[in-house]
């Protein structure tokens, strides 16, 4: 239990990079970066956690109550925001490359390569 | 490169880094028992420097504000750079009739669907303005508000059409709320510098413990960042759901294909 | 509650592996949906309940949604064609 969430957090980057190297889909690897972004929002949560302290709001607890760290929960809540704005940035480049050149996949698709 | 070099080039990677990522994860600190003295400072000093009672609010708005700023910038520019690659090919207007992939009905939209819909979208909208408005005091605040507001534009074109959507959602309104939450954001971090203060402090009454107006500068940055969030996410679902619309007779001519 | 973390750690780790693969991208959008599902129960087990608030808004409603969109406008594109 000591180091399950930082293996998660491992496996779930290893995993995603694996998914965008092998994928055959465009869309299916902006599937496999959001994998990858979850891998960090797990890490940094796991290293904010305390056993037996409640979360770091003082509405109905008086401040003085054990609370987990609230920093880290900041930035992972930015995080996810802004990073879906950025999924769907990823989007409209890989809509616009299917209006261009036709199809999704990426072994067809080559930087640099004269349009078909 | 061809996808079994790639793979190979994937598990040499994963050879070189696991003993890196091993000693790392046995180096951690055990799960539970973290070493968060400035999160601990946070928890103890905050409420009394700020009457606040959402220390992720706190952090996020008035202890590590500036941190806010940039993502905000960054929310700004993801979403203008989507609008203007998928405007700049298909223009500015908006689609008449729906798009469809020959071979598949397009099936009518039920009674239940819409009432149900316009329930909830109208409950959803207020749930997230409420979300805005507690969030120093209860979990919220501008981002999860924002975010739930704006799933509720997509409650709305579910259940009233894409024609009755468009007169509802209006694209410049949604532009003006993006727009002026990011400039009140900046506003905010450049007034107190024209004052004489530092960037983003806190120059605000601070209100009293657990009011809903507590915090300071906190409420109006708060506020600033649910305007842009509401308003980038509304453009987004906007311009996306405008592709799925059936191109008009003459298209604009595209100059990079020329 | 140790065990409900430990639980949710594991099924989020599932729920990842899913998500990669699940090949056809329309089969995908609902390995995400879950995937946003788990993680923001994962958030509130870690005691994190803003987090869980926005990764339920957004990885289960939002970007779903888009991928469907995307993939709409793409099948549309292609039609096209």
């Amino acid at each position: 239990m000591n180091i399950l969430a930082w293996c998660v957090a491992a496996w779930l980057f290893g995993i995603g990079v694996y998914g965008i190297v092998t994928s055959r889909h465009y869309v299916h690897l902006i599937g496999c970066l959001s994998v990858c972004q979850s891998a960090t929002y797990v890490l940094l949560l796991g290293i904010g956690f305390r056993w037996h302290a409640g979360p770091p709001i003082f509405y109905d607890h008086p401040p003085g109550t054990p609370a987990v760290d609230p920093v880290v929960q900041a930035l992972v809540l930015t995080d996810i925001v802004v990073g879906a704005t950025v999924t769907a940035l990823l989007l409209a480049i890989a809509l616009q490359m299917q209006k261009r050149r036709g199809t999704l996949d990426p072994q067809h698709l080559r930087p640099f390569r004269q349009q078909k | 490169m061809n996808t079994p070099a790639r793979i190979l080039l994937l598990a040499i990677a994963l050879v070189v880094l696991a003993p890196a990522a091993a000693s790392l994860i046995l180096a951690m600190p055990a799960f539970g028992h973290p070493l968060s003295h400035y999160g601990m400072a946070v928890n103890a000093l905050a409420p009394h420097l700020r009457n606040v009672s959402n220390m992720v609010a706190a952090v996020n708005f008035d202890i590590r504000g500036i941190d806010t700023l940039g993502e905000e910038c960054m929310l700004l520019a993801a979403v203008t750079g989507t609008v203007m690659l998928l405007r700049g090919h298909r223009g500015e207007g908006m689609g008449e009739h729906a798009g469809g992939v020959p071979g598949r009905k397009q099936a009518p939209r039920s009674d239940a669907t819409v009432l149900l819909c316009r329930f909830m979208a109208t409950a959803l909208f207020l749930f997230g303005i409420y979300m805005v408005l507690h969030g120093t005091v209860t979990p919220g605040g501008g981002f999860q508000g924002g975010v739930i507001a704006a799933s509720s534009f997509m409650l709305l074109y579910l259940g009233e059409g894409y024609a009755a959507w468009r007169r509802i959602v209006r694209g410049p309104v949604l532009d003006v709320l993006e727009g002026s939450g990011a400039l009140a954001y900046a506003l905010a971090a450049a007034l107190p510098l024209a004052g004489g203060y530092a960037a983003l402090q806190n120059v605000l009454p601070l209100g009293t413990w657990k009011d809903l107006f507590s915090g300071g500068l906190m409420v109006a940055v708060n506020y600033a960042v649910a305007f842009a969030v509401i308003g980038g996410f509304g453009m987004l679902l906007l311009e996306f759901m405008e592709e799925t619309r059936a191109p008009e007779n003459d298209p604009v001519p595209d100059e990079e294909n020329e | 509650m140790s065990w409900a973390v430990g639980a949710l750690l594991g099924l989020s780790a599932l729920a990842g592996l899913l998500v990669v693969l699940s090949r056809d991208p329309r089969r995908q959008v609902y390995a995400l949906c879950a995937n946003g599902l788990v993680l923001s129960l994962l958030f509130f087990a870690l005691q994190a309940p803003d987090v869980a608030l926005s990764e339920i808004a957004i990885g289960t409603v939002v970007t779903p949604l888009l991928f469907l969109v995307t993939l709409a406008a793409a099948a549309m594109n292609r039609a096209r064609r």
